[in-house]
């Protein structure tokens, strides 16, 4: 049986009567990177924060892996689920922040090996050798030992992103993870996305607005407006043919700040 | 020559005015002293309880559940509401009603640190509130248990942020401890009331008191620093 890596099933995500998503049907295939586009407000973050967990939703029910993440399988009966079965299901996902959200208190290799040892059980051994090995791939090996304070925004995004790849996770979720950075270091950070995506080993998911980038790395993007899917294509039909009136006026101004 | 000569008899001069003018120190001295191991002794209990309550109270008040919130509530809104003298005549005078005889001391130490207990819970509150909502955020990604992302992450960022409310509490409690004198036990404050009635040496007597408890809220004050900077050295102010 195949299903979707990640679905979302008439999700409704509110504040008050403010509806952030409503509705929302929407799934990832194992394997597929998507990015996800749209203005500020359109509830494209709100899609990775509610599916990490890190806000409740009001309505509908999301599934990763086939298996529900929000509710759970209690003799047949869907019921909401318990903290140890949202840790289960949690496991499987990685998110990587606008802000880093380092744990400054700690170095880079730190920071890397905390969950493993702690959430895992590894040993310490273990866990610093697999942390290594993944900040040599970011390029940061040599920056093991300094603290997050002593690091530029780009190696702080680029440590973040090792430390969320020493989880195992098959999902990995970037919520603008270019936003909070200078110009020239957009570029290192983006550099280590794309062999992520390119390597074929994880599921992706990317609220960004770099166009430019999610034309290149995504099987297929969605642009959010309003709290729902507006539109949705592989990024060449997408971009280079978009029917929504309200994606080509997006487009035409995105593009036209450059 | 004569200038070591001129040092030298200035100096024994200042000696003699000082020995003359604090001639009866050897007499009531060695009393105020006794006074001020006695307020040692009550502040150094008093801030051990104080501290431990502060921060399971605190922790309890931000992320407890429903029960424990509620009961580290009551706790803080009882002991900061009602005052520290009261508290002290209870727990001295009222509590053996009860059945519980307490001594003088434990009395004093029961009630300052459930009175500063309760401020200090407050502090830490506002420090746990205070770190970056983004740590949290990170470690429910990172999948950490609630107990971990309390204990690794967020209490060591928290704890640099209460040093300067607790050693502020931790001076007041010290100098706020001249009250013990009402349970029967003689401190600084009380040993210096008795030698002045006994000497009339107002001047020296109540001098000395004001240099001690000085040079113990200098012991406060700079371990409060020195935690400070021990605690802060990694971690970056946000721009």
């Amino acid at each position: 049986m195949t299903h979707p890596m990640i679905q979302f099933d008439k999700v409704l995500k509110a504040y008050g009567a403010l509806k952030v998503l409503e509705d929302l049907d929407f799934s990832v295939d194992k394997g597929e990177v998507v990015s996800i586009i749209g203005p500020s407000g359109s509830g494209k973050t709100t899609v990775l924060r509610v599916l990490m967990t890190l806000e409740p939703i009001q309505g509908g029910t999301m599934y990763v892996d086939g298996e529900p993440l929000n509710r759970m399988n209690v003799d047949g009966q869907l019921v909401d689920a318990s903290k140890a079965h949202i840790s289960r299901i949690r496991s499987k996902l990685g998110m990587v922040f606008q802000n880093f959200n380092l744990f400054p208190h700690m170095t880079a290799l730190q920071n890397c090996i905390e969950s493993p040892i702690y959430t895992q059980g590894k040993s310490k051994a273990e866990a610093t050798d697999e942390a290594m090995r993944l900040l040599d791939m970011v390029g940061l090996a040599d920056k093991a030992g300094h603290y997050p304070s002593q690091l530029s925004g780009g190696q702080q995004q680029r440590v973040a992103i090792a430390r969320t790849l020493a989880m195992h996770p098959e999902v990995l979720l970037f919520d603008e993870p270019t936003s909070a950075l200078d110009p020239e270091m957009v570029g290192e950070v983006l550099q280590v996305i794309r062999d992520l995506a390119n390597s074929g080993n994880y599921t992706i998911l990317l609220v960004t607005h770099q166009m430019g980038f999610a034309r290149e790395v995504s099987d297929r993007v969605c642009f959010f407006d309003g709290g729902k899917m507006v539109e949705q294509g592989r990024p060449d039909d997408l971009f280079g043919n978009p029917q929504n009136q309200r994606l080509q006026q997006f487009l035409s101004k995105v593009l036209e700040a450059g | 020559m004569n200038r070591i000569a001129i040092v030298s008899a200035l100096i024994a001069f200042l000696v003699g005015l000082t020995a003359a003018t604090f001639s009866e120190l050897r007499i009531f001295l060695p009393a105020i002293l006794k006074g001020a191991v006695v307020t040692v002794q009550v502040s150094v209990l008093s801030i051990i309880l104080f501290l431990f309550l502060s921060l399971i109270a605190g922790i309890s008040r931000s992320r407890g559940n429903t029960a424990i919130r509620w009961i580290a509530t009551i706790y803080i809104e009882v002991f900061r509401g009602t005052s520290l003298l009261v508290i002290l005549f209870w727990m001295f005078f009222v509590m053996p009603e009860f059945g519980l005889t307490l001594s003088p001391l434990a009395a004093a130490v029961l009630a300052f640190g459930l009175n500063y207990g309760a401020y200090g819970a407050e502090v830490v509150r506002g420090a746990i509130g205070a770190v970056d909502k983004g740590q949290t955020e990170a470690t429910i990604a990172l999948n950490m248990s609630p107990y971990r992302r309390m204990t690794r992450i967020i209490l060591p960022q928290a704890i640099a942020i209460t040093i300067p409310g607790l050693s502020n509490l931790t001076i007041e409690l010290i100098k706020g401890t001249a009250l013990v004198s009402a349970v029967t036990l003689v401190d600084i404050t009380y040993a210096a009331v008795q030698q002045n009635q006994l000497h009339y040496r107002t001047v020296e007597i109540f001098l000395i008191t004001v240099m001690l408890y000085y040079c113990l809220a200098q012991f406060v004050r700079f371990g409060g620093e020195a935690l400070e900077e021990y605690f802060t050295r990694h971690l970056n102010k946000r721009v």
